[in-house]
């Protein structure tokens, strides 16, 4: 205890001078962009004061919000349903050796695949739809959250299963107090990994295979020549996944492995 | 426990095992672990299991635990035999290495014990807190695993062992990686709770000194096939102290026995 309280005025004032240094960052940023932009036409390079009235029209009139909620949704549910075949199947490939050495060359071809390539082919069998989408977003979560879980299997302690088996503890039991904890980590760390790209190329599907969504209004903005609200939505998508990134999956993660996390700072 | 239920509970103390016989498959042909192994475990008494590596002693109490099945003979506790014996609270284990889930607070750890069967959490956790505290670490009960000393850690693996409330206690060098400062403590940690819980006690050890300082009885073996060579009774009065004519006779006896 004593530890921490010594540690944590040294942090607290490193975390202000890391606060300042990404504000000076931001500030000299914004400055090029702007100086750029005084020597280029808008429909080329818009300055910062253009892209942040484009930002308030979308925001004002809720074209930012619908479209945002669309997308957000689509790979909600492309990630959620990757998450829930993945992991079974992770944990099976893991659990029986024989099945995982016959499958094992599938994968890294799964993630050498293109989301383009995944986005021509939901076009072709879903057509333009939230399925295209979704889809996408499932075929690029799949293989990063089952090579995740693979992994953490094969870490599963050997002496721990028969530390439970001395207690005379039932395999199911076995499974969700021994097996899932070990997993957690590799499967937080996979499923973060493929929320971004989820995310990133959902836009790639949107652009090419919907009539909704961001990655819609990315393509109809360009298509318009409107560059001041490309800006717009490219920002938005930033801060989006920004927020997301360090406002809740970060400190969801420190806090569920908050002992492995010291344990490695030791 | 209580001592009046440990009275009542005096049969199913001891352990007997009779004709027990274990080999493993090996490159040429069975390999024979243990041959033929008779002994008789007195309730509430604490008996010491001694050999050099290789003399089958890990094996002899995995199968005291079932955890691994004899070839011939049979175990049996309290005159029933283990096969039909289902009680799994009243046996606890206590392995080599404390074993700790890293993910789990101390008394989470601890509760780990009574997970098996199907008893309220608030239960386990009130149980959990009173092993903690019998084996004095009631101020622990939030740390993790890597923020324990090797001592604590014995400890808290301990207080797994005895959240059950074991009849029997087996123990596989259970301190044999701590240093010998902390393992003296828990030499004298271990006898406390003895002489409170009064549970029969069966442990492995190479240690000669650590069998002299805790066992009634201490039981050589001699190596491949396993066999007992000497059933050597300890007498010297508790508090027992290594330097003591009586143990340095009893160990210079045992010494010459592995």
């Amino acid at each position: 205890m004593s530890e921490h309280a010594t540690l944590a005025a040294p942090r607290s004032g490193m975390r202000i001078g890391l606060v300042g240094q990404r504000l000076t960052l931001l500030a000299v940023l914004l400055g090029i962009w702007w100086l750029c932009s005084l020597r280029l036409p808008h429909y080329v390079l818009p300055g910062p004061q253009r892209v942040w009235d484009a930002l308030m029209l979308i925001a004002g009139n809720g074209d930012l919000w619908s479209n945002l909620a669309i997308t957000l949704e689509r790979v909600c549910i492309g990630f959620v349903l990757a998450t829930l075949i993945s992991v079974p199947l992770g944990i099976m490939l893991g659990a029986i050796k024989p099945l995982g050495e016959f499958f094992e060359p599938v994968l890294p071809v799964l993630n050498t695949v293109s989301s383009a390539i995944w986005a021509i082919f939901a076009i072709i069998w879903f057509g333009i739809s939230n399925a295209t989408t979704i889809f996408v977003v499932f075929m690029t979560a799949m293989p990063l959250i089952i090579t995740n879980v693979w992994q953490g299997t094969r870490t599963v302690n050997a002496d721990f299963i028969e530390l439970a088996h001395t207690l005379r503890m039932p395999a199911r039991k076995v499974m969700t107090k021994i097996y899932l904890p070990t997993i957690m980590p590799y499967f937080f760390s996979g499923a973060r990994l493929a929320f971004g790209f989820g995310w990133r190329v959902s836009l790639v599907a949107e652009t090419l295979g919907s009539s909704s969504g961001v990655g819609y209004r990315l393509r109809q903005a360009a298509d318009l020549i409107q560059t001041d609200q490309v800006f717009a939505w490219t920002l938005t998508m930033i801060a989006m996944m920004v927020a997301l990134e360090s406002g809740v999956l970060k400190p969801l993660e420190n806090h569920l492995f908050r002992w492995k996390k010291e344990a490695e700072a030791q | 426990m209580t001592v009046h239920a440990a009275i009542a509970e005096v049969d199913a103390g001891a352990i007997a095992l009779a004709g027990i016989s274990k080999s493993f498959p090996s490159a040429n042909g069975a390999l024979a672990v243990l041959d033929n192994i008779n002994l008789s475990v007195r309730p509430h008494t604490i008996v010491a299991l001694l050999g050099a590596s290789g003399c089958g002693k890990t094996t002899l109490l995995s199968i005291i635990a079932g955890l691994v099945r004899p070839d011939r003979g049979e175990v049996s506790f309290g005159g029933r035999p283990a096969a039909r014996f289902n009680e799994w609270r009243s046996i606890s284990y206590m392995f080599q290495e404390d074993r700790l889930l890293p993910w789990r607070s101390t008394v989470a750890n601890v509760e780990f014990g009574l997970e098996a069967g199907d008893m309220p959490h608030a239960e386990r956790r009130r149980r959990a807190l009173d092993a903690l505290k019998l084996v004095g670490l009631d101020s622990f009960e939030d740390a993790f695993p890597h923020q324990l000393s090797g001592g604590m850690r014995s400890r808290v693996a301990l207080a797994r062992s005895l959240v059950t409330e074991p009849v029997t206690l087996l123990m596989d060098e259970p301190f044999s990686k701590l240093d010998a400062q902390t393992r003296a403590q828990m030499h004298a940690e271990l006898l406390r709770i003895h002489s409170l819980k009064h549970m029969t006690i069966v442990f492995v050890t190479h240690d000669v000194e650590e069998a002299v300082i805790l066992a009634d009885e201490v039981v050589v073996l001699a190596p491949r096939p396993g066999r007992i060579r000497e059933i050597v009774p300890i007498t010297c009065a508790r508090p027992r102290d290594p330097t003591e004519s009586s143990a340095i006779h009893a160990i210079q006896h045992l010494r010459s026995l592995i």
